[in-house]
């Protein structure tokens, strides 16, 4: 956690998400600015780091991706120790892989760090639009359900004190902007020198419409 | 190994790219980086320096080989697949001193690396493979396709979802044959054992095997007697307690092992599971070389799970010094990773593991397993209760 300077912040970040929602291709999106159709599988975790440089602050995110796998979940606990903060990935087009974000969400409120910045990301926002065409054409109803996922989405954050975006890793929408969201959220104050700093105030509202809610 | 889209070796790219003014020829020449396909297809990226080493390896390979050749002339052919050598209990039994003699060479012979055309049949002997399938009917194996053949279960899918995942980009894993092949073998061995079913992880090392081991039939043999006799139990089912086990007992081997790099990683409060579980889930197949790889599995099949902990340990060894002056996980992380990846010649890494190392034997690790399987338990429980006590609260 070490840093020099008061404006470079390390955070270590954590993805987690059901298998296939994308996490890795998040990832390799924000690091790497690519996209590979087949990512090798993520087996325990595999770590990345990248700089990111908002108004105030430099932050250096060291990310933990991890494995999807539900056997993998009990290994978790081992990432997303000291997280400040925490990307929980769904597949915008599988609503069982939603189910397991809010257990994720739940998981990381109950393990006791109220300061963790959490973001849910529906990831495959690309699909959006190409199912919407083939529900036009043969009038499935997808298109509703898709959004109806979107509002529910949101509203669970909301309620939880996440904040929410539809991501891409394939046409990299959304993916600078979630990271970029979470080193503007993180808070500022740095351990070893506590004094002449300005707490920010979204922490704090976090905390509270989390409290209010639970 | 590299598969294509593993984690690239950022820092050899960013080299590439730096300008250097007026380098010298040395530096020049380990600037520029190199793509090739190595011994079993896999592509490698590394320097010139690298590509001389697994020059250097695959001599050693042909001079290993000629070794074995001058044993099989001098003791017969085969001598090495006597019972008697590998079966631990019908050794002390036998007080034949040809025997036991045969068994000193052969555990030097073995970490010296097995020959790659020997590897297959020395592997299926050794390992205790041989022996199991000769205890099922002749056609287990192809009974066994073809009654599983169009089931779908939760096990298949997620080998379905894992298959173009697997080492991506090998010439022949990441072909139709290669895809059917390694799925044949991870969904009948997930029927065989439905306690493990399909666990990720299990792709690379079923790939590995089949790309040694040739035939499909082999290749499951392989596997089953990895995970029922070779491994700790339970490393890949359910809630993988027994990696959980492995990884305590690690931790446990480093600050006797390795105690100033223990200490000072603690320092830094990094736990090594954070790099560890994935070397012991995939038995090294993600993060080696394919052949260094290879001789790590070499000796496993002879001497055990124990080899695993040799080699883990080995890798923090080797870069003692510059783990020491570390301060940021990360920095860490990339030393392991980069030396892990660039362990071109398997003799390097094999002796420190061994004769660095020191001794360690399979009892003193057996009962550290079972220290700590109670704690690994309970906190599985733990966490378990943690998660079920939140989903009471919501209703």
């Amino acid at each position: 956690m070490a840093t020099t300077g008061n404006k470079n912040i390390n955070s270590k970040l954590v993805l987690l998400g059901d298998v296939g929602a994308g996490k890795s291709s998040l990832v390799l999106r924000f690091v790497k600015g690519q996209f590979i159709e087949f990512q090798e599988s993520t087996i325990g975790a595999a770590f990345f780091s990248q700089t990111l440089a908002v108004n105030d602050a430099t932050v250096k995110f060291e990310i933990w991706d991890t494995a999807g796998q539900e056997r993998y979940h009990s290994l978790a606990p081992m990432y997303y120790r000291g997280a400040a903060a925490a990307i929980i990935v769904y597949d915008i087009s599988n609503q069982a892989s939603f189910e397991r974000a809010k257990k994720w969400v739940q998981e990381l409120q109950s393990q006791g760090n109220p300061n963790m910045v959490m973001a849910l990301a529906g990831n495959k926002a690309d699909l959006v639009d190409t199912r919407k065409v083939a529900a036009e054409a043969n009038a499935t109803g997808f298109v509703l359900q898709l959004t109806c996922l979107q509002e529910e989405a949101q509203q669970y954050a909301q309620e939880n004190g996440l904040f929410f975006m539809e991501t891409s890793a394939k046409t990299a929408a959304n993916v600078n902007e979630i990271f970029h969201e979470i080193a503007k959220r993180l808070p500022r104050v740095q351990p070893q020198n506590p004094s002449g700093m300005v707490l920010m105030d979204r922490p704090a509202e976090r905390v509270a419409s989390a409290s209010c809610c639970s | 190994m590299y598969g294509i889209q593993s984690k690239r070796d950022l820092a050899l790219e960013l080299q590439s790219q730096i300008p250097i003014l007026r380098p010298s020829i040395h530096t020049r020449r380990a600037q520029i980086v190199v793509k090739f396909q190595d011994l079993y297809g896999f592509t490698v990226e590394g320097n010139v320096d690298d590509v001389n080493i697994l020059n250097e390896v695959r001599e050693k390979v042909r001079q290993q080989g000629r070794v074995w050749w001058a044993l099989e002339a001098s003791k017969g052919a085969n001598w090495y697949l006597q019972p008697s050598i590998f079966e631990g209990q019908s050794l002390k039994a036998s007080l034949k001193l040809s025997a036991l003699a045969n068994a000193i060479t052969l555990k030097k012979l073995i970490r010296k690396g097995i020959p790659p055309v020997l590897r297959p049949k020395v592997w299926f002997s050794l390992s205790g493979a041989a022996k199991k399938k000769s205890t099922a009917p002749d056609s287990y194996y192809n009974d066994l396709s073809k009654a599983v053949e169009g089931k779908v279960t939760p096990a298949t899918r997620q080998i379905d979802h894992d298959l173009p995942r697997t080492f991506p980009g090998h010439p022949w894993l990441d072909t139709p044959e290669g895809h059917a092949a390694l799925r044949r073998v991870l969904v009948g061995y997930s029927f065989r054992d439905s306690d493990v079913g399909y666990c990720q992880g299990l792709n690379y090392v079923a790939a590995l095997l089949l790309l040694v081991m040739k035939t499909e039939e082999d290749a499951f043999w392989m596997l089953a007697v990895l995970l029922e006799n070779v491994l700790v139990n339970d490393c890949y089912t359910n809630n993988l307690s027994g990696c959980h086990v492995e990884q305590r007992v690690f931790k446990d081997l480093l600050p006797k092992k390795c105690p100033r790099i223990a200490a000072h990683l603690e320092e830094l409060d990094f736990d090594v599971s954070l790099v560890a579980t994935e070397w012991f889930l995939c038995l090294f197949s993600k993060s080696l070389p394919s052949e260094t790889t290879l001789r790590v599995w070499d000796v496993l099949f002879y001497e055990g799970a124990k080899v695993l902990f040799h080699v883990a340990l080995a890798i923090f060894k080797m870069k003692e010094e510059e783990l020491l002056v570390t301060h940021h996980v990360g920095d860490v992380i990339n030393i392991l990773q980069k030396t892990s990846h660039h362990l071109f010649d398997p003799d390097e890494l094999l002796t420190v593991a061994f004769d660095k190392i020191g001794s360690m034997t399979t009892g003193t690790i057996s009962k550290q397993r079972k220290k700590q399987e109670p704690a690994v338990m309970a906190e599985l429980d733990q966490r378990l209760r943690r998660l079920n006590s939140i989903k009471v609260d919501d209703k």
